[in-house]
């Protein structure tokens, strides 16, 4: 438990370091914005590598085919039909599962009926899945 | 005289009585029970929806494939829903529709243009649709009768010949009578009686439906009365259509084995291997010739006969215009036309073994038969046929017709859905499943939980750590020593943890999981997903235990979705006879392992598949499609097994043999074989490479676990949990050049 807290604090600095990697990796969600930070003081001389070209073949948007369900969803969650929002943001999920945006919703929509160890928990594999700065810290802010 | 006659008129009364109360007991049990009867008795088990969209991974063979799973049929134009015309990669599809819980997916024309493997263009009336469902696949129904099985069919798809000549032939005046037919009883009778015999039933398609239903088989004059009273009720209650859509389905129509076959559409498919609506004329007139008797006219074991009834059925038919003299001419001509193979296509007995388990944790038998709910399952037809092929076509170069057995499971990690499941190699047979009741050790299968709870504790190992792979004895209970090999029988010296485990090296193994202790391996096992007794012996690091493949799905399960556990679903949700949810079964994750330990172990678990003893992998996978996993084999080769996942599927294979005799296989050798033939089909995405916060990589020399440069001597890039790098260093400065390996390709450097 301890690790992963030093870790949560260091994450800001040492995360900036593999963005580029994960951003490169998975840009579906949102335009590629790969964030170059100095690097951490806290380690020896940056050993990773410059920022790639995705190691995947990139992979064609499909957001168009899930972003009704996820406003579908929102419109659930607003009237308090937490289980309806959540079988919409699954549907979704299963077409693009590795968008972090719907992890985000998801989380959200956890956290609208109470469950927080579900939202956290979504949230942070959700993370591993971000690919911009403000949806990274949105995530990470349900993980603290 | 006075006294009599009160006694008669008591009697009288007594008798109307009974028989008012006789007759709302019917009343009541018809009612009550015939809507649920005719549709809804059975929870019916749906496959996931496929879902379409502009970008959506879908061959044109697999789309054909789901199509004719779902019984639409092959035109050239489409008129109607249930229609397909195709031409080449470009589908006009008129879909059904659906009620799905909670919306409705309409009937209509639906272009398809497929290109790439992809979908390219998805139009209704020329204008885009952003996403749309097919009907799902009904994959089965959870009857009484174990093994029975069937498949439903509404009215409106019933061909009309089909409909007029079962008519024409059973009950030509079923939309006239009230449910008994006094015309039809006293022909019956004449005929019996000039020809001596009973050659005609007078019972009416209501009366035949009841008899089904509610009735014993007896011939008793008592229960001829009730079922006549109950058709009369059952015709004043409910239409027509709705009794005779009934009547389709529950006709009993033939036995395979303990399986008996009810309904028009199981029969279509069981004797003709055909969805209803495809039939020829002559194929219907064999099933309605077939009511009358249908043993003594089964098509397989009497043909001769069948074949006589079935051009009697078309005289008849074309006697009341149902079709012309001609087509009944035509089709007298033709053969039967019998499916060459004996069995019922399209039957998945493992998968719905699966769900029926899961259903029965908390739904009683009788609700499951009864209470007509539909089950949502995440069950994928096209994987599940290439999982099939996969495990046929290599079982059979292994050893054609022998006695290996296999199982897999095959998981979408990401939402933890069983997509598909192979009991066996017999894979229509609803016999022993062996994915998840087969109890084997699972040899080097269970090393990851020994490294993962290794990676665990930075500050004792990381990925560099040096193990000794030497000899090691270990003491057990009742003065017996434990002393493992190695597969090669060789001792390896000084190995970094990494290539302990691509390596698969026991010692090693055995070495760090005595070092760091055995709870920890029990405790991880069980943070990973075990549920079931795990033994607390030294030769647990090396697989010691009873593991179903489902079991060990459970456990990579978790690897694969970077350390979050969740339980493996085979339904999504549980839907009344109304269509009102019941249950939904969410996707939820449980964090129970570290995000940064796991991914270290993903990388070993890559090495295992580039450098180990799984690289045969890369004979069916190409060459950049990152995957990861690993081998296991018990002892004399009797079991094989491989675990691994990609960017989309988990799957978990195991070749074994009922009698746990040696396999001479290798979990190199043999699953790992079904497993990447079927990944380098099916999956649609290679493994991605996403490192969690707190995680560096470093060049480090893979002979000694010293940090080096980039380019010295047998470098390689290794990722470590903060602070857990090694301290000590080669002293060579980073230079140009040197050869990628496959970690450093994922960052594309």
């Amino acid at each position: 438990m301890m690790h992963e807290r030093v870790f949560a604090r260091v994450a800001a600095v040492a995360l900036a370091l593999v963005m580029a990697g994960c951003a490169g990796v998975d840009t579906r969600d949102t335009p590629p914005a790969p964030v170059v930070t100095p690097p951490p003081t806290v380690s020896p001389p940056a050993p990773v590598a410059p920022p790639p070209p995705p190691a995947r073949p990139p992979q064609p948007s499909v957001s168009g085919a899930w972003l009704p369900l996820v406003n579908k969803a929102e419109q659930a969650t607003a009237r308090g039909d937490y289980e309806q929002a959540l079988a919409l943001l699954e549907r979704a999920q299963r077409i693009d599962p590795e968008s972090a945006e719907i992890y985000l919703q998801l989380a959200r929509t956890h956290r609208a009926r109470g469950d927080l160890a579900q939202a956290r928990a979504t949230a942070e594999r959700g993370m591993l899945f971000c690919g911009s700065r403000a949806q990274c810290d949105a995530l990470r802010a349900f993980t603290r | 005289m006075i006294r009599t006659r009160h006694f008669f008129l008591k009697l009288f009364l007594a008798a109307l009585v009974a028989g008012g109360l006789l007759l709302v007991y019917l009343d009541a049990k018809i009612t009550s029970t015939f809507i649920d009867k005719m549709w809804e008795l059975p929870a019916k088990v749906y496959a996931r929806p496929l879902e379409l969209f502009v970008g959506a991974r879908l061959g044109p063979e697999d789309l054909a494939y789901e199509l004719e799973v779902l019984g639409y049929r092959k035109v050239t134009k489409t008129t109607g829903p249930g229609q397909v015309a195709r031409n080449r990669g470009r589908f006009e599809i008129y879909t059904r529709g659906f009620e799905f819980p909670g919306e409705k997916e309409p009937a209509r024309r639906l272009l398809v243009e497929l290109g790439g493997q992809r979908v390219q263009e998805l139009t209704v009336g020329g204008r885009d649709i952003d996403l749309m469902r097919l009907d799902p696949v009904q994959i089965g129904g959870i009857y009484p009768l174990h093994g029975e099985d069937r498949v439903l069919v509404r009215l409106n798809d019933v061909p009309p010949t089909l409909r007029d000549g079962l008519l024409a032939v059973e009950d030509h005046r079923f939309y006239e009578h009230s449910g008994i037919s006094f015309v039809g009883i006293a022909r019956a009778a004449w005929r019996n009686m000039r020809s001596g015999q009973v050659v005609a039933g007078g019972s009416t398609i209501t009366q035949q439906l009841v008899k089904n239903y509610y009735l014993t088989p007896e011939r008793t004059i008592v229960r001829k009365l009730t079922e006549v009273m109950m058709a009369l009720l059952l015709d004043l209650h409910y239409d027509k259509d709705q009794i005779l859509e009934s009547y389709i389905n529950e006709v009993y129509l033939g036995q395979e084995g303990p399986r008996s076959i009810h309904g028009f559409a199981l029969a279509s498919r069981h004797y003709f291997d055909a969805p209803l609506n495809q039939l020829g004329v002559h194929q219907q007139a064999l099933l309605i010739g077939m009511i009358k008797g249908p043993s003594l006219y089964n098509p397989t074991r009497n043909p001769k006969r069948a074949l006589e009834r079935r051009n009697v059925v078309l005289a008849e038919m074309a006697q009341q215009g149902v079709i012309t003299p001609e087509q009944a001419k035509a089709a007298q001509a033709r053969p039967l036309d019998l499916n060459s193979k004996a069995r019922i296509r399209n039957s998945f007995p493992a998968y719905l073994d699966l769900v029926r388990r899961q259903l029965r944790q908390e739904y009683r038998d009788e609700d499951l038969t009864t209470l007509g709910l539909s089950i949502f399952t995440p069950f994928d037809p096209l994987l599940q046929r290439q999982i099939e092929t996969s495990t046929t076509s290599v079982l059979d170069q292994l050893n054609k017709g022998g006695e290996l057995e296999s199982a897999s499971v095959v998981t979408r990690f990401d939402s933890g859905e069983v997509a598909a499941l192979v009991g066996g190699r017999n894979i229509r047979y609803a016999g022993f499943n062996r994915a998840l009741d087969a109890r084997r050790p699972a040899g080097s299968l269970l090393k990851p939980a020994v490294y993962l709870a290794a990676l665990e504790q930075p500050r004792r190992y990381s990925l560099a750590t040096v193990i000794s792979d030497s000899a090691v004895k270990v003491a057990g209970p009742g003065g017996r020593v434990w002393e493992p090999r190695n597969f090669d029988r060789k001792e390896h010296g000084n190995v970094l943890l990494y290539q302990a485990l691509a390596n698969s090296y026991n010692l090693a193994t055995a070495r760090l999981g005595m070092d760091m202790g055995l709870g920890l391996v029990v405790d991880m096992l069980q943070r990973l997903g075990i549920e079931g007794s795990i033994p607390d012996v030294p030769a647990l690091t090396l697989g010691a235990g009873e593991y179903s493949p489902m079991d060990m799905a459970a456990m990579y399960q978790t690897i694969a979705a970077g350390g979050f556990r969740m339980p493996l679903r085979s339904i999504r949700e549980v839907v009344d006879a109304h269509g009102s949810p019941l249950k939904r079964y969410p996707l939820e994750y449980e964090r129970t392992v570290s995000l940064q330990a796991t991914n270290l172990l993903t990388y070993a678990l890559r090495s295992v598949v580039r450098e180990g003893t799984g690289s045969g992998a890369y004979r069916y996978l190409p060459a950049n499609f990152d995957v990861a996993g690993k081998t296991g084999t018990t002892n004399d080769g009797r079991d094989s097994w491989f675990a691994g996942f990609s960017g989309d599927l988990l799957t978990v294979t195991w070749i074994g043999r009922d009698d746990n005799g040696s396999t001479g296989l290798t979990g190199g050798s043999g699953a790992l074989r079904i497993w990447a033939h079927f990944m380098a089909a099916a999956s649609e995405r290679p493994l991605g490479y996403r490192m969690p916060d707190g995680m560096q990589t470093f060049w480090i020399d893979e002979r000694n676990g010293y940090l080096t440069g980039k380019g010295c001597e047998r470098a390689r890039l290794v990722p470590f949990i903060d602070g857990s790098q090694p301290r000590q260093s080669t002293n060579c400065a980073p230079r140009e050049g040197g050869v990628k390996d496959w970690f450093q390709s994922l960052f594309g450097s």
